[in-house]
Parts: structure tokens; sequence; C-alpha cells
């Protein structure tokens, strides 16, 4: 048995404090009360096989199989794609050159962030800026779930480069998340209760009132808010895309994108949208390095085309416009989307418990746990460093799909 | 395997050759001197009537990193614009300004560039930008780590620490960031943005931490020196953008006091505020201080004509330039307590009085500053224009009757408070090769680059020697790295890539143990997990170049 210090790879914080006890392959963290860490290392890895079409079989098997699948298919979506950035740069090689479409597992809500970004931009900041700098901090819908620890290392931090004492952190949405009460005492806690119509009616009042200065108002509510915005010396605004009312939630993301950058014509605000499940943040960022558009995008016509509608997963399955499918998912066990209809590989880690309902299913090891890996942080601008810890002869997604790359060209 | 290249016309500034006819060698990756009778020539190319220099150097080039991906993702449309097909050996990509990373490398091994320096590395962001540089084959690369808003630092020096200990933090930076250089944006600027302060003049203090840039400018300066790194201090200096601010640049070249110093993009920063739209050349003045400080080097951040995007670190200057917007919409961003980014797409208009101002101030900077070897040509890649612009800007430099033809389209009033079509300087096709291989090379301190001497690498540039510049730049016969033809005609020969150069310095390891205990407390994340690994640029198959501390000429 010994400890040894961890970067966890199971959400955007990549946390790298983690203490762990390791006892053959069992993991146990000693100092981490994360919720999402302590799930993810419970899963116990008691069957590494491969399957075609249910059965078990060796690695090279699958990977021959759903190399002759890539070379006859005719339109290829690689979806899910929960993996690193070595995973992603694997994974686009053969897209772009096999002209296959890419999507993410949370593209949904994550293309409504996108959108405002190509239409407005905004004013945005990182963690560290969010710990240090923030006197005031808004908190608009999110539960936190997505991130565990943010609440605890970032908005009730110790200690400050600025030495803030008590600072003032307010909830708008409908309900208030536990932790936020549990840590009342720590903050200057303030809550504002609104559904996303009554929001996006504040966001808008506040706009016009700095814009337009003779538009007078009534409201004690958005009174009392606009004061508050205008005392601020520097504060932050937080989103969750996931959790705002969805037929209202990109005119919300754009409006408070356009607030941020009016409040800086008097103060300092800046944003920070807290949408990163399954590393969507990872594959989005070599996305668009790689190609100059992020996700959903399609390289059917030799080159990319980007259209967020156009090739979404749902979409595409539902009308069976693509005739294979690859899930990519190396950390946990969302489920897929399996379209009967067509053909269905899962590239994902061993305890997935649709292995044996796809066509083929190939195991790889978890980033961070299995191999080094590099994964991006929710803010964008850091990239952490993880270590292989664990030793049970999983390939990578990269490992993977490189000798998937081998096959097609050793057959060409 | 020896190649030799016959009958071409030579253009090779370090070695002092200036348009002979010479064979040269190459041997696997280098240049060798003449074999011997019993070596075998495996190749000859006969190039009579072609023009050689070696391969091109970038000096300041926006290639990668976090502000450069967030432009592409603002800028849709201009992706949309410029779609680059994928091929049997080629990627599929897209963009101009921000140029998706395979395109990076082919468009500047097409120009014949064989090396380009990111100038605006964040040191939160150095392993990001150095994975994403691992995508842009060809060129070798180098990064300058931004230091000079970094609360760390700021710090150190509000309490008057001593130079040593500055010096430290400086060469554990680069260390941690696989840094070649240094560059200080906007000193202090970009902090005191944190706290509202709208604008810093040099002697102006940060509210936060009560000092001004010029103190910033004169530790980092100084540190850089002891240090003998290989490049002096790279600086983007206050009030960019802002009509008048020539006043502060010829006040930051005073305030090094004659020690080496390179400014970055000059014709943002040489603007008077005379005239009845107080903005004006400040290009004289500038270029007068800059001939007379020999311990001055720069390149000019020349902007061209069209659509662009402004991207940079300097969140003060972006914020107060938003308002230019074109299309409109912005992002700026507060980084990591270390410094900011933002991102202004620009439209430069040749009707526009200020725009073509800027264009005529660039060309004078140019032509009224004499030393080619301290000048180096740039567009600040993309914020004055993509560096596909490069030979348009050399045809402007090289044939002033071009010159005068394109200064005629600009706006009227902008000509007339323009001394442009008054200078008559022409640059030779040596001093192109200055401007664009020797210079940069010289003033980054690496030797084995921008030249064409034994011992050098194999990057050759092989021109069709033709009377339109213009045509003859954007085009090269040949393109050799390493030895590897990886341009013919145009064609994509063979893809690799180049090396990645980082500066080996030392430092008293007792100064991480104040830095650990900072990142702990206040970045969230461990001191361990911000310094790159070279296990972790091995993984992506970067070899790097490491160039040591030593240089004796400062």
């Amino acid at each position: 048995m010994k400890n040894i210090n961890f970067t966890c790879p199971f959400c955007s914080l990549l946390c790298d404090d983690i203490q762990l006890e390791i006892k053959e392959n069992y993991l146990k963290p000693i100092n981490s009360i994360c919720p999402i860490l302590s799930t993810s290392l419970k899963k116990k890895v008691d069957d590494q096989f491969s399957r075609v079409n249910g059965k078990k079989t060796n690695i090279t098997k699958a990977i021959n199989e759903l190399s002759l699948l890539l070379k006859k298919s005719k339109s290829t979506l690689f979806t899910g794609m929960e993996t690193d950035i070595k995973g992603t740069k694997a994974a686009l090689d053969i897209i772009d050159k096999h002209k296959c479409i890419i999507d993410h597992f949370s593209s949904d809500s994550y293309v409504k962030n996108l959108k405002s970004m190509q239409e407005t931009g905004g004013f945005f900041l990182t963690l560290s800026e969010l710990k240090n700098r923030s006197d005031t901090i808004i908190i608009i819908q999110s539960s936190g779930e997505e991130l565990p620890m943010l609440f605890e290392k970032y908005i009730f931090p110790k200690n400050t480069i600025n030495n803030l004492k008590k600072r003032k952190v307010i909830f708008i949405g409908s309900k208030v998340p536990k932790f936020l009460y549990k840590n009342k005492r720590k903050i200057n806690f303030e809550y504002i209760k609104s559904d996303s119509d009554d929001l996006l009616n504040l966001i808008s009042s506040v706009r016009n009132s700095i814009n337009l200065q003779s538009e007078e108002i009534k409201d004690k509510k958005i009174l009392n808010f606009l004061e508050l915005l205008k005392k601020t010396k520097y504060g932050s605004i937080l989103w969750t895309a996931s959790e705002l009312q969805n037929d209202v939630s990109d005119i919300i993301i754009n409006e408070l994108n356009l607030l941020i950058q009016d409040l800086n014509k008097f103060t300092r605000f800046s944003g920070l949208s807290l949408s990163a499940s399954n590393h969507i943040l990872t594959v989005n960022e070599v996305l668009l390095w790689q190609t100059g558009f992020p996700i959903r995008t399609s390289f059917a016509n030799g080159f990319p085309v980007h259209d967020t509608e156009q090739f979404s997963t749902k979409k595409l399955l539902d009308n069976k416009e693509v005739d294979l499918v690859v899930w990519i998912n190396s950390f946990n066990e969302k489920n897929i989307i399996i379209n009967k209809k067509i053909k269905n590989v899962l590239i994902g880690i061993p305890t997935h418990s649709q292995k044996n309902k796809v066509d083929i299913f190939i195991p790889v090891g978890t980033p961070g746990l299995d191999h080094n890996s590099h994964l991006l942080r929710v803010d964008k601008v850091v990239s952490m460093p993880l270590k292989k810890i664990r030793n049970i002869s999983l390939p990578s997604v990269e490992q993977v799909l490189n000798k998937v790359k081998e096959r097609i060209a050793n057959d060409n | 395997m020896i190649t030799k290249l016959q009958n071409a016309r030579i253009y090779d500034p370090i070695n002092r050759i200036n348009g002979k006819i010479r064979d040269l060698y190459i041997k696997n990756e280098y240049i060798i001197e003449k074999p011997k009778r019993n070596e075998k020539i495996s190749k000859t190319i006969n190039l009579k009537n072609k023009v050689i220099m070696a391969g091109g150097i970038d000096i300041h080039s926006h290639i990668a990193g976090g502000k450069v991906n967030l432009a592409r993702l603002l800028l849709p449309e201009e992706h949309r614009k410029h779609l680059y097909s994928s091929s049997k050996d080629l990627r599929s990509g897209s963009g101009l300004g921000t140029c998706s990373s395979f395109h990076i490398g082919y468009k500047y091994a097409k120009l014949g560039y064989c090396a380009v320096f990111e100038p605006a590395v964040l040191p939160s962001n150095a392993r990001s930008a150095i994975i994403e540089m691992s995508d842009i084959p060809f060129v070798d690369k180098g990064t300058y780590t931004v230091l000079s808003n970094d609360d760390f630092l700021l710090k150190l020096i509000q309490k008057k620490s001593n130079q040593k200990k500055i010096n430290d933090y400086v060469s554990w930076i680069l260390n941690s960031t696989k840094g070649l250089g240094i560059k200080i944006v906007n000193p202090g600027g970009i902090n005191a943005f944190k706290f509202n302060q709208r604008a810093l003049n040099l002697d102006e203090k940060n509210k936060k931490y009560g000092i001004t840039p010029r103190s910033i400018l004169k530790v980092l300066t100084k540190s850089l020196i002891d240090l003998k790194a290989p490049h002096p201090i790279h600086v983007h200096g206050c009030n960019l953008g802002v009509p008048g601010n020539v006043n502060t640049t010829i006040k930051q070249i005073s305030a090094v006091e004659g020690k080496p110093m390179h400014l970055t993009h000059i014709q943002y920063h040489s603007y008077d505020n005379k005239g009845d739209r107080k903005f004006s050349s400040g290009a004289n003045i500038l270029a007068d201080k800059i001939n007379k400080n020999k311990n001055i080097t720069c390149d000019v951040g020349q902007i061209m004509f069209g659509q662009t995007v402004t991207a940079s670190a300097d969140t003060m200057s972006q914020y107060n330039n938003h308002h230019f917007a074109r299309p409109k919409k912005w992002i700026c961003a507060d980084i990591e307590c270390d410094a900011g980014c933002g991102i202004v797409p620009f439209e430069y208009q040749d009707k526009n009085f200020v725009n073509s101002l800027q264009w005529a101030i660039g060309l004078e900077l140019f032509l009224l500053i004499k030393d080619p070897w301290r000048i180096y040509l740039t567009t600040d890649h993309p914020n004055g224009a993509a560096f596909t612009a490069y030979p348009r800007l050399i045809k402007l430099l090289m044939d002033k009757s071009y010159r005068d033809d394109e200064f005629e389209k600009i706006n009227k009033h902008a000509q007339k408070n323009s001394d442009l079509c008054n200078l008559k300087r022409e640059y030779s096709l040596y001093d192109i090769a200055i401007l664009t291989r020797a210079g940069p090379a010289k003033v980054l301190g690496l030797n084995n680059i921008g030249h064409l001497g034994v011992g050098a690498k194999a990057n050759i540039t092989v021109y069709n020697d033709k009377k339109d510049k213009e045509e003859m730049f954007d085009n090269p016969f040949m393109v050799f790295k390493d030895g590897n033809l990886i341009v013919k005609n145009g064609k994509i020969q063979k893809v690799f890539n180049g090396k990645f150069y980082t500066a080996e310095t030392d430092f008293d390891k007792s100064i991480e143990k104040e830095i650990s205990p900072y990142f702990q407390k206040y970045i969230g994340r461990g001191m361990e997990s911000f310094k790159i690994q070279n296990q972790e640029l091995w993984d992506y198959e970067i070899e790097t170049e490491n160039i040591r501390c030593n240089r004796n000429d400062y």
C-alpha cells in the first residue's frame, strides 16, 4: 500500500491536490470529499475483452473490424468524444482523412455558449482570477454538480492575493444549492429568486439602464441589483448552460455576455461558463486549432463545414444521415444512443454497461489513470498534465485509433 | 547524402555574400564545405538564374495559444471564406489571420520561411500553446513568455527584492514554460486594468502595487542581460495605439539607459497627436531616436489593408479598441493572475484616415530606420495583416514606383500628413535577406539559422529572379528545410516537424520555496503542475533545441 499525489481527470477542475491510497489497483481518495472522484474510482475492472457483435474477442480483431467498417462507410460520425488531447488528435486524423463528422456528448448545451461567442464575444476570466480578484460573484442557476469542488476551492477560499474579506455571493435562480446555505457564514450571501423569464427581464432592464440612461427603473428588485453592480469593484458572473430553461437559454447567455461587456464601461466584470462536462473544452480546443472550427463540424466535403444544428448527433442518428457511429468515452459510463439500423461502435471504458449492445466494443483506459495525459480546465487557459497511476494494460484512445489508421493504410 | 546546389546567386548577409554566384553543399541536415574528391555527390541541382537565401525567420507572429483559438472561435465567417481541402498527405483546414495549425506550417513553408516565433505565451497557457504548436509542421518554433503583469513578479518589485531574486524568478519562468525569450506587454498595465485603471503611463503607479511601468521595464531588461539570455527583452510598450504614444516610446528607449531592448510592432507605438485630427505620424521622431540608440532593435508590425483580427495580451488596450471592432464583436479575458488577452476583429481600410496613416507610418519607419540589422519585417501577424502579405510588403519596400502608386490610393488627408512619397530609399535583395533572415537570427541569438555558412541548418529558399518582387517572394521555386526539399514550385513535397527552441538557464532553486506556497495558496494548483517537463514535450514528439544562456555581446 502506498499514497500518491494525483491529478483528478473526472471533471474539468482537474484538481491536483488529491492524495490517493493505492493497494494493488484499488484506489481510494484520502483527502477529498468529491463525489465524482469517489464514484469514478469505485469501478472495478474485471473484464477487459473487446467485443464484436456482443461476443468476446481480442483487441486486434476488434480493431480490424472497425477498420473494415470505416473503409466501407459512406458517412461516419465520431461522437461522445470523451477523450484527452492526444485522443482528439488521433480521432481528427481519421475524421479528416475519411471525411467524417465530429460531435460531442455535451454539445447540446455547449453550443449555446458557442453561438453567443460567435455572435457577441464576451469578457471572461480564469479560475485563479475568480478566486483572487472577485469581490462579488453572481451565480446564475448553477448547482455546481458538474464541478463539485469549484465553490470550496475558488469561491470560499481561505487566502486570496487581494485579501478579500467576506465576498458578496449572489445566487439568481429558482433553487439555491445546499452548499451555498452551508457556507453562508463565509460569505455575504444574497438570493434573488428568479425563473428564466424573470432573469431575462432582469438582465435586459439592467442593460437598458446602462446603455440608455434615460430609461427609468421602477422595479425595486432590479434597482437594487443595479446598485449592487455599480458598487462592485471586480465582479464575476457564472452560469451553466444546461441548467437554464432550454427555450430561452440562448438568449439568456447572449444577454449575459452583453451585460458583462456593458458593465466594463464603468467597473470591472467578467464571466465564466461552467459548461465543461465530459471534457468538451479539451476536444473543442484541439478541433479549433487543427481545423479552425469548433464542435459539430463535418469533413464530408474534404474541408471543414461547421453547423451547430445540422451536425447534432441526435439529428444525424434519428434521420440515419450516417451509416456508422463511433462513440468514444474514456472516463465514464454515460449512456450512448444506439440506433439499430446503423453500425454502432463504442471505444469506451471496460465497465461500460452497453458494451454488449454495440457492433464493436473496444475497451480503453482512462487518461490520468491508465496513461499519461493532458486535459484542459474549465477556463480553457490551463491544461494540466496527468500521470498514469494504474497498471491494468488498457490502451489509450490514441493508441487504438492509431492502430486503426495503420490497419487501413496497410490494406490500401 | 550530399546535394550540390549549383550556380545560384547567393544573398547571405551574415557571411557577407551579396549576390555572388556560388555552389552550396548540403549533407543531411546541414550546409557543408565543398566535399573532398572521394566524397560522392548524390544529387546536383542547377540553379542558374535563381536567387538563394537562407530560410526566412519570423521573429514575431501570433501562431498559437489561447488568444488565437479564441479568435478562431469568434470568427467562423472568416474561416468559411478561406477553406482548404485535405489531400493524400495534407490535412484540411481554414482561416487566414487565424489560420488552422497545419496550414500555418504549409503557408510559411510555401513562402520560404523555416522558423517562426510565437511572441505572447502566457505562463499559465504555455503548455497548451506548445502542444498546439506541435501541429504546425515544417518551421522551427519558439516562444517568448509574457511577464510584467503577474502578481508574483509585481509583488517582488514592490518589495524591492534584489535583482538576483528577480533573475532567479525570470529564469525559473523561462525554464518552467520552455520559453526562448521574455516578453513585456504593457508593463503593469494589464494588471492595473484588473483594478479598473484605464490607462497607465510609463511613470504612473499601478494602484495595487504602487510601482510604475518604468520600474518593471528596467528590472526585466537588466534581468535578461544578467542571465545572458539568447534574446534581449522583447517589449510591447505602454499606450499601444494611443495618439501621442511616440513620446512614451521615446521615453522607454531612454529608460533602459543603453541596454539592449527589442521593441516590437513599433508601428503601433509611433503615433503623434498633431494636426486637426489629433493623429499624425511620429515615425520621424522614433526613427531618429532608434538610429541614435544602437542598443535598440525593432520589428515593425506593418498594417496591410483588408480584414484581419487583432489578438493581444494587452487587455487594457484591446478593451479601449473594442469600439473599432469590425465585425462588431470582441473578446477580452483576465487570465490566471499573470496577464490577459483581447481579441478585436479589424478591417483596415485604405479610405480611412487613421488606417491609411497607420499604413504609411509603418512604411516610413522601414525607410527611415537606417540600419537594416536592427529592424525586422513583421505584420505582427495577424494584428496588422496575415503573414501571407509579406511578399507585397517586400515589394513596397523594394519598388518605389509601386509604393507611390499604392500611396496614391490611400485617404487623401492621410497622404497630406505623410512624407512617404518623399522617401526614395529602395531595399535591395541583400537588405531583404537581413530583414527576414540574418537580422532576426542575430537578435534571437540563434547561430545555426539565418545564414548559409558551413554548419548552418540547410534551411534554404530558392527564388525565381523576377522583376515583380511580390511574385518572386510569393512563390519560391524551391524550399529546403533541414536539407529536405519541402516545397517545389509551390507544391509541398514532404511533411515533417521542425524543432522547438528553448533557452537553457540556471537559477537558484531556493526561489521555489517562495513560488511553491504562492501557487498552493493563491493559484489553485500546485507549482509542479505549472512546470512543463521535458517528458511532456517528448510525448508530443517535440524535439527541443536548447540554447544555452551565454550570450556575450550585451
